[in-house]
């Protein structure tokens, strides 16, 4: 008898838990995904955006649903497999490749062709081509950046350095960057770096090794991809380079290893380190880190350092409709109004991000005016990207771990990297 | 009564087995499935290659040392701090709750937010840790915790040993209140020294709770995955790469579905075949 | 307890034990400390270089913002049902599995509480995948009901692997009595097992409690609306792509793990005691 009652104790617990989460039908609902809804300022930039989007489609609710920056490929992995991924949600580009061979992006030809000949003409060729799978675009791009050299002037001059005349080239970087590692408060211990950078293995990190490399004149892979390219005289060069900064020179603090970008930020605005490789979102953050830094005002940036030839990483961002929608052309509107050109400037002015739009970074008044922006959008004909393969991912950990037992001194650069050759080719080899 | 009393275990058993084999059934077949399953639709339906490339891996081997260690490390530490802390516990303490309190309050974090929190004061920069030693003149200059190949893996198990020895002590604290005074008495009488008592009394007293903890606690340490990912990531390198953060990089960077199931699939034999004298050791006592 | 006799011959002993008993205090409070320390300041200064102890501007913004910028209330509401309904359902049925593995020797026994421990050992990660395909199609995705009984096949072999511990130190004795007066053995179970072990029921639902309190990743994988999220979940959120916010990461943690202390501090007599019960029998 009483087991019964339990029983019945416990049906009804969950039918009432149950019962509480059914969803209210409505109108047409888009469920819309990014990690920029964890962000205070970000946030308020797309809530205003969606209610904008709101005015205009009245029949169309779009429901945001945040994720962590950190988790996001987890969640959308995990519910696309399942059939269940939002109707609209945010990635990498170099995300893309996976999404697009396990089909959890929605192939979006069809709607482009409705909108019109030339509609794609309005974003820059490099973008678009990220967002192909098999000749057709999946994805639409978005946020479109380039990595320069930030750094603060002040420090500069306090370091007898002129802060109008910032390093060009590779040497004069690593002598700038030595001569801004010093001992500021004479108690005979270095307590401030030239150059500060990422270590550990995070997307970031290929981003701010990739200049150096590409300038070298090395490049990961092969052209067509299916060799490492790391057995190069110059790519060799640029990885040496790359880890005596930590080894030999020291003008990196340390612990490298373990640095994120925000640990790399963070020692930006504490005025631990002189020069980082950065993007838009550097100044806002930085500034928001110490405000008493002024970042603003402080901070300049240059294009990054140069060896043989000028090369930059570009940050791109793209925007994916779920396969699985039961909305599509809802959720077509809805990608269309968030990349279009008034809403891409809205982007740039609330969170300092250029976009893939050449109508917008180009020719907007307010990013050419802009210190920071108009030395990125100078760079996006450098720019240059990883491979879209689908074993990427794979291939930059392995790289990022043997870049990681040269930078703590397990295996010599020269070691490491030829290691990093062979096992990268095994990947290819599959 | 209709049932014989013999078959009753069916009642009390059986809602749980359902429950496990329920939810968890699916899944398991699911992963072993996907185990053989060739990387690329092909003609073949069923591969081992997925295996055989498991022993060709040339990190393979790191990791699963890696793992071994690490277990090893942390469930031997839990063990010799946990068991220390409770015998200090169970003796005439002052304010013994409060300090039992302490002794649990690492517990009560999640091991994800204990790596975030545990990274940031090993920082060399600007780390609390770092800080205090230095300030205190007890070192010259920073200590790298996870960027000094020597040191990283040890730092990991540090964190490890702070997050988990709260379970242990409290198991074994309990078994120890469970062993009578009067044998104590009479070793005192006896005139053993403190040695003897402790290999003679507390020790065997203590047994059944000892199998307890270690068997739980290596099945869940091979398991450990918040704590390192967020810690370090495997790096630097793969010095603290374990194996259940190799099969999530697998699985959700790598997108290597197969591949992941496949080393799960040994991580769970491994597990099943370390934990077999436990469960053994268990039922035997009946 | 150990004979006092023991302490009192040496005064190098009891002064080795209290050094012992200081330095685990240090190592258990020193992180607590740091992290309300830091859950005090302005974000500014929580990444000042070289870090303070003392706030130098102490504010409680981040323990009010977590309530209100970070929606704390409903992290708290999520994980507070998901982890006591998991803890009491995986209790109750691990004290019915247990009950039935001590008293009944029946063939297949030693292969059943194998299992039960086998499925602890299936790594969640390889499980969230095909989990989270069936909670869609019986519609619990994105349902506390859904994680409950996700959590409960973590928590159920551990309880039952508890709960039969404690049960193993009830006399056998007792059961037969009862029956031989006419009780059935449902009615053993509920009236003669359950009251004696109530305190060991306790334990085990406290250590339940934090195992589902504590996962992240099938918070993260099973649920996808902000009405859903756990307080672990929110806490690691925190840890946003550019950001880390100190202050309120610091907030969360300590704030989240209130629960667990104050479910500690009420229950600990009883908990000690259940799980000491059946001293007195042996």
């Amino acid at each position: 008898m009483r087991k019964i009652v339990t029983l019945s104790i416990c049906m009804a617990v969950f039918l009432a838990l149950f019962s509480a989460n059914l969803a209210v039908a409505a109108q047409v609902t888009l469920r819309f995904s990014d990690w920029h809804l964890t962000e205070d300022v970000w946030n308020k930039s797309l809530n205003e955006g969606m209610d904008i989007f709101h005015k205009r489609h009245s029949n169309i609710k779009v429901v945001l649903e945040p994720v962590s920056y950190k988790e996001k490929e987890t969640k959308y992995t995990v519910e696309s497999a399942a059939g269940r991924a939002p109707d609209v949600f945010h990635v990498h580009a170099f995300s893309l490749p996976m999404f697009f061979s396990k089909g959890f992006a929605k192939d979006l030809t069809s709607f482009i062709e409705k909108e019109g000949p030339g509609f794609m003409d309005a974003w820059y060729p490099l973008p678009i081509d990220l967002m192909k799978s098999k000749g057709k675009i999946h994805a639409m791009p978005g946020d479109y950046m380039t990595m320069v050299l930030f750094y603060n002037t002040e420090m500069f001059k306090a370091a007898g350095l002129n802060p109008n005349n910032p390093p060009k080239t590779c040497d004069d970087f690593l002598d700038y960057a030595k001569k801004l590692t010093r001992d500021t408060d004479g108690d005979g211990k270095i307590d401030q770096w030239g150059f500060g950078t990422l270590g550990s293995k995070s997307p970031g990190f290929s981003m701010r090794f990739g200049p150096f490399l590409w300038s070298f004149g090395g490049d990961y892979l092969t052209p067509d991809m299916k060799h490492s390219a790391l057995d190069s005289p110059e790519a060799k060069e640029a990885f040496t380079f790359f880890v005596e900064l930590y080894t030999k020179h020291k003008v990196i603090p340390p612990g490298l290893t373990a640095m994120g970008a925000q640990d790399v930020r963070t020692q930006l605005a504490q005025k631990k380190v002189a020069m980082i490789m950065g993007s838009g979102w550097t100044p806002p953050i930085v500034n928001k880190i110490n405000p008493d830094l002024k970042a603003f005002e402080v901070l300049k940036c240059a294009p990054a350092p140069t060896k043989r030839k000028q090369a930059t990483a570009i940050w791109l961002s793209s925007w994916v409709m779920s396969p699985t929608t039961k909305h599509p052309n809802e959720a077509w509107e809805l990608i269309k109004f968030i990349t279009s050109k008034e809403i891409e400037l809205k982007w740039f002015v609330d969170n300092r991000v250029t976009s893939s739009r050449k109508d917008v970074s180009g020719v907007a008044p307010e990013i050419l005016n802009d210190k920071f922006a108009s030395v990125m959008a100078s760079q996006l004909p450098y720019g240059k990207v990883e491979p879209q393969i689908k074993q990427w991912p794979e291939i930059i950990d392995t790289f990022t771990t043997s870049l990681q037992e040269a930078i703590v001194g397990m295996k010599t650069p020269d070691k490491a990297l030829a290691e990093a050759h062979e096992r990268i080719n095994a990947i290819l080899a599959r | 009564m209709r049932i014989k009393d013999r078959h009753m275990w069916i009642f009390f058993v059986l809602p749980g087995v359902l429950l496990l084999i329920l939810v968890l059934g699916f899944p398991a077949i699911t992963s072993v499935l996907y185990s053989v399953k060739p990387e690329q639709a092909g003609d073949v339906s069923y591969t081992l290659s997925h295996y055989s490339n498991l022993l060709k891996d040339p990190f393979f081997k790191t990791i699963f040392w890696n793992t071994g260690i690490f277990v090893f490390l942390s469930v031997g530490t839990h063990m010799i701090l946990g068991l220390a802390v409770a015998m200090v516990l169970n003796s005439a303490l002052p304010a013994q709750p409060l300090f039992r309190l302490i002794a649990l309050l690492p517990w009560v974090i999640p091991d994800v937010v204990a790596g975030i929190i545990w990274k940031w004061m090993f920082d060399p920069i600007y780390g609390a840790i770092n800080d205090v030693l230095l300030k205190m003149g007890m070192i010259q200059s920073s200590i790298e915790w996870l960027s000094n190949p020597k040191l990283a893996l040890l730092s990991v198990v540090l964190v490890n040993l702070w997050r988990g020895f709260p379970f242990v002590m409290l198991i074994l604290l309990a078994g120890l209140q469970a062993i009578p005074k009067v044998l104590y008495e009479a070793a005192a009488i006896d005139g053993a020294s403190n040695l003897k008592t402790f290999f003679y009394i507390t020790i065997p007293g203590l047994r059944k709770m000892i199998v307890v903890a270690l068997a739980l606690d290596i099945v869940w340490e091979v398991r450990r995955f918040g704590l390192i990912q967020s810690m370090t990531q495997g790096g630097p390198g793969v010095l603290t790469e374990v194996l259940s953060t190799y099969t999530y990089k697998q699985y959700f960077q790598f997108f290597r579905f197969e591949y992941a199931s496949a080393i799960s699939v040994v991580l769970t034999v491994v597990l099943l075949l370390v934990s077999l004298p436990y469960i053994w050791m268990i039922s035997q006592e009946e | 307890m150990r004979p006092s006799t023991l302490i009192a011959k040496n005064g190098l002993y009891q002064t080795v034990i209290w050094v012992f008993l200081i330095t685990v205090c240090v190592y258990c409070l020193f992180p607590f400390v740091w992290m309300l320390s830091t859950s005090l300041k302005t974000e500014a200064e929580a990444f000042r270089i070289p870090p303070t102890w003392i706030p130098l501007q102490p504010t409680i913004d981040s323990y009010i913002g977590i309530w209100i910028r970070k929606n704390f209330g409903i992290y708290f509401f999520n994980s507070t049902v998901i982890s006591l309904a998991t803890a009491v359902l995986s209790t109750f049925f691990g004290a019915l599995a247990g009950y039935g593995f001590s008293r009944f020797l029946f063939k297949g026994r030693r292969f059943l509480i194998g299992f039960f421990l086998a499925t602890q050992m299936l790594p969640g990660v390889l499980l969230v995948g095909p989990y989270f395909k069936i909670l869609s199609r019986v519609g619990l995705y994105d349902t506390r009901s859904g994680l409950i009984i996700a959590f409960l096949t973590i928590c159920l072999p551990f309880s039952t692997w508890m709960m039969k511990g404690f049960i193993d130190k009830v006399p056998n004795e007792l059961d037969q009595s009862a029956m031989v007066d006419g009780c059935s053995r449902m009615g053993v179970f509920f009236k003669i097992i359950l009251p004696i072990v109530a305190p060991g029921m306790i334990a085990t639902i406290l250590f339940a409690f934090l195992l589902a309190w504590g996962d992240l990743l099938w918070a993260l994988c099973l649920t996808s609306s902000e009405r859903m999220i756990t307080v672990t979940l929110g806490i690691a959120r925190t840890v946003g792509e550019f950001r880390i916010i100190w202050p309120m990461l610091m907030a969360g943690s300590l704030v989240g793990g209130m629960p667990a202390i104050i479910l500690y501090v009420f229950l600990q007599r009883l908990m000690v005691q259940g799980l000491t019960a059946g001293a007195v029998k042996e």
